[in-house]
């Protein structure tokens, strides 16, 4: 069966010049049938960091409940927000504190570090990190996710450039994958603060 | 004669007392005093700060107050070192139950849990009691803002005014007086500032001396900790001073 892709979803975060994007699909599904088409698989946990969970719902929903837990707990001590490096750095902990029995979720990490300079990386589900200069992909068909990002990425794309890039990278990439799909959300984070815009693509 | 029953906290003297409880609230009666008061739209939290030194480093250090959750926020008297404590415990236990409910912890639920550790401490364990009394500010959606106070033997009771720390007693008679049941959140930040100013035992009000939060709501119905700044304060100590010195002539 695959628990990791048994809801199904695809999850694309990209770099761009002085800002990051991050975008999910909106399906979740039970195999092959659809349950709902308004599910998003991105948290924000602070103005300047989303994460992106694919996989296995349950352990998506889990993971970012500690995320929050955690991130709450670090702002009372701390009197400030996570950077998005060490934040990374958590998460890739608390994956591997299940090593033996992990949570069937890959997460993608997208965020401005404090001076402003982009960030986005992506784990496995025990918690190998994979830092990119340039984007990365999550999902149950993260070949096609891969190939379209691949072509179309350009460096130093202004917000509203990300912005389309991102957008058709995502709707074209989960066109191959009849588990993701039915729209999508894309969020673009800027030092100014998130604009997220929601897509409408092949509702199939 | 009480000397025999001092020891151990896990026992009761003759007179059926908690030697090691009483004396907890002794050492918190020497602390700076901690003033609450609650109105209809915020609770006003107001403390004493003890430790004053040019060399200390003011601008992140916090001696008595605390944010405990986003809805929640506590005033200390007492033992600093033991209060650290009892509030990381408090925001722990906020969190773990945001985790298991997705939703804020009621108020009175976190008081209670904190209220539930500190009596622990005089029941087992063979060890001291805090010497910790907290004033808790808070709003959720089942009681609305809400204010607390507990002590070292675990004890909790909602308050509309209340005070704790040095000369309480004092502050207590005064809220007595002053408190009325439709307090505005003004009237009640000038009230905290004029009870502190007459507990206090320096001469004038400065704003080095004090802290100063407060709970509220903002237009959008999101709870907000709010912390006065030295420039926050300047408006409200002006006011008390000119009071107390009209009163004074």
């Amino acid at each position: 069966m695959g628990l990791m892709s048994y809801n199904g979803g695809g999850i694309i975060a990209m770099t761009g010049k002085n800002c990051v994007a991050i975008a999910s699909d909106l399906r979740l599904g039970s195999q092959s049938t659809t349950l709902a088409v308004d599910f998003q698989k991105t948290f924000k946990i602070h103005d300047t960091l989303i994460v992106g969970l694919a996989g296995l719902v349950t352990d998506m929903q889990t993971l970012s409940q500690r995320f929050k837990f955690r991130h709450n707990l670090y702002r009372l001590r701390e009197d400030r927000d996570m950077r998005v490096s060490a934040f990374a750095n958590m998460v890739s902990s608390m994956l591997y504190e299940k090593r033996f029995g992990p949570y069937y979720c890959e997460p993608i990490i997208a965020g401005l570090e404090p001076d402003g300079t982009p960030f986005v990386m992506g784990m496995d589900l025990i918690g190998a990190q994979g830092q990119s200069e340039d984007f990365v992909v999550a999902g149950s068909n993260t070949e096609s996710l891969f190939g379209v990002c691949e072509s179309f990425y350009r460096n130093d794309m202004s917000p509203e450039e990300l912005f389309e890039t991102v957008a058709q990278c995502l709707l074209s990439g989960v066109d191959r994958d009849c588990l993701a799909g039915w729209g999508g959300i894309v969020h673009i984070i800027t030092p100014e603060g998130t604009v997220s815009r929601t897509l409408k693509g092949r509702m199939d | 004669m009480a000397r025999r029953y001092d020891s151990r906290t896990t026992i009761f003297s003759p007179e059926g007392r908690l030697y090691q409880v009483e004396y907890a609230m002794e050492a918190i009666s020497h602390a700076g005093a901690a003033v609450g008061v609650l109105s209809k739209e915020g609770v006003v939290l107001a403390a004493e700060k003890k430790i004053m030194s040019k060399l200390l480093e003011t601008s992140k250090t916090t001696e008595k107050m605390y944010k405990l959750d986003n809805h929640v926020a506590a005033a200390v008297a007492g033992i600093t070192a033991d209060a650290n404590i009892l509030i990381n415990n408090a925001r722990l236990s906020a969190q773990r139950y945001t985790f298991t409910y997705d939703e804020p912890i009621p108020v009175e639920q976190l008081v209670q849990h904190l209220c539930d550790t500190k009596q622990g401490y005089t029941q087992y364990g063979g060890l001291r009691p805090f010497g910790v009394s907290f004033l808790f500010a808070g709003w959720d959606e089942h009681y609305g803002f809400q204010l607390y106070q507990s002590d070292p033997s675990g004890n909790y009771g909602g308050w509309k005014a209340t005070a704790i720390g040095a000369n309480n007693q004092a502050a207590q008679s005064i809220l007595r007086q002053d408190y009325k049941e439709d307090i505005t959140l003004d009237e009640a930040l000038k009230l905290v500032i004029k009870v502190l100013s007459k507990t206090m035992d320096s001469t004038e009000l400065t704003a080095d001396k004090l802290e100063l939060t407060s709970v509220t709501k903002t237009e959008s119905g999101e709870v907000k900790y709010h912390v006065f700044t030295e420039k926050d304060m300047e408006p409200l100590l002006a006011f008390a001073n000119a009071a107390s010195q009209a009163s004074t002539e």
